[in-house]
């Protein structure tokens, strides 16, 4: 009676499993019967194995099934998706844009238009100074006017009917006293006043009442598409959004969590 | 419906024939992985991971024994999670008596069909089997878990640990003479019908 090594233990293991090819099994057969302790050893081994095969089976707690949600399987998506997927990277690009061309449309139209002042600026230079010089002093010329009025009021109290000329033979009056004058004058009560000048002084000076053109090119008409980009843009942005939130709402609705 | 067909159906992205497979083999791989971390908590995610890895890697099973691919799965999640109670060991919430004792068999263990008898005997047995399980090696409860207690045969075991044929019968060879002699310690404790006798000193 020898004792079984841990080879033949294993041995007996496999022959239990039926593992054993058919001369391994022909030969440790043979060992079982003729010694007493191969024989005790299988038997303690199917004994193991009888108790562990009939280890109490528990069911399972809950199933295991798996959600769309925990798969990662995403529902179909609607048909516009796809074009608005991208919406809002592009709304973002047209915004961009927007703001770039506003800027260089701008920093464009600021430099054109100082451009086009310049020239005028100094080809007209002598009679802007000579008009804006007397606008500074203006006030100093109008004095002899002033104190000049009490006599032409008198006349105006005492004819009522002639109120209307008074003003013009009072300015004309002045301007044949100073002629540069009158285009100090440029409030809408004084236009009677120009038309008398321009009608009574050479046409160098009446040009000089004129206001320059430069001015007039300010006045630019408004690019729509500066508003017009925005406007699409926002719209997009929004479109994607609400597209978005639909697509959400729709995957929470049919794939609940937990 | 076919098992084979149920596959093919879920390796075609039909989570419905999936979860059928699932409510096929729930309970074994809940037992398996049950046996093998000895927490039920634990058992349940290691069976809902295994599943849902599985799942993503179906078009990775080449056919053969399904029931070793999924068992496969299970193990590893079971091995995940020994590494993690390794590197973060927890203490379990059992719960305890007015003393303080631990209440080993707690009512909620209970089978509700089975006698007060039965249910001892089956507690004592479970209890007795865990306790030997417990203190081998993951990788030889592993194999004796697959082998002997769900009954695999040792080319599905082989699959199932990815080890080859030899290292199993090694494994398990050893595997059942530690629990023989583990299990004869309980030996006045166990039922009757599955009371070891100590045939001789090996």
């Amino acid at each position: 009676m020898t004792t079984p090594s841990s080879c033949d233990l294993e041995l007996l293991s496999a022959y239990l499993d039926e593992q054993l090819s058919q001369s391994d099994r022909a030969r440790l057969e043979i060992r079982i019967h003729a010694d007493p302790a191969f024989a005790n050893a299988l038997e303690e081994l199917r004994q193991t194995r009888t108790l562990l095969r009939h280890t109490p089976q528990r069911r399972a707690p809950r199933n295991f099934i798996l959600t769309p949600w925990m798969a990662g399987i995403r529902p179909p998506v609607p048909r516009l998706v796809p074009v608005f997927s991208w919406a809002s990277a592009v709304a973002m690009l047209f915004f961009i844009f927007t703001l770039g061309a506003g800027l260089v449309g701008q920093l464009s139209f600021g430099l054109a238009a100082r451009s086009a002042v310049a020239p005028m600026a100094s080809g007209a230079g002598p009679l802007v100074a000579a008009t804006m010089a007397p606008v500074v002093a203006a006030p100093a010329p109008m004095a002899p006017a002033a104190t000049a009025a009490p006599a032409t009021m008198a006349s105006v109290l005492a004819a009522p009917a002639t109120v209307a000329p008074v003003p013009t033979v009072s300015v004309a009056n002045s301007s044949n006293l100073a002629p540069a004058d009158q285009t100090v004058l440029p409030t809408p009560t004084e236009e009677p006043s120009i038309m008398a000048v321009e009608q009574s002084t050479p046409p160098a000076v009446a040009r000089v009442a004129q206001p320059p053109s430069a001015p007039k090119a300010l006045h630019r008409p408004v690019n729509l598409w500066l508003f017009i980009w925005p406007g699409l843009a926002v719209i997009l942005g929004a479109l994607a959004g609400l597209v978005f939130w639909f697509n959400k709402r729709t995957f929470q609705r049919k794939n609940p969590r937990g | 419906m076919d098992e084979s067909a149920l596959i093919l159906d879920a390796q075609h992205g039909d989570l419905q024939a999936f979860n059928t497979l699932v409510l096929t083999y729930q309970d074994r791989l809940y037992n398996t992985a049950l046996r093998i971390l000895n927490d039920e908590e634990q058992a349940a995610d290691a069976v809902q991971e295994a599943f849902l890895s599985a799942f993503r890697a179906l078009n990775s099973y080449r056919g053969g024994s399904f029931r070793a691919w999924l068992l496969r799965t299970v193990t590893n999640a079971c091995y995940d999670e020994l590494r993690r109670k390794k590197r973060r060991p927890t203490t379990p919430l059992e719960p305890e008596t007015t003393d303080g004792d631990e209440v080993e068999s707690p009512r909620w263990l209970a089978d509700p069909h089975a006698s007060p008898e039965e249910s001892l005997d089956q507690a004592e047995l479970e209890h007795a089997i865990q306790h030997c399980l417990e203190n081998l090696p993951a990788d030889f409860r592993a194999v004796v878990v697959l082998a002997d207690i769900q009954g695999l045969d040792y080319s599905e075991v082989a699959i199932a640990v990815h080890k080859p044929l030899g290292t199993i019968k090694s494994r398990l060879a050893r595997a059942r003479l530690r629990l023989r002699d583990c299990l004869q310690a309980f030996r006045e404790l166990l039922p009757a019908a599955f009371r070891l006798e100590e045939q001789s000193s090996l």
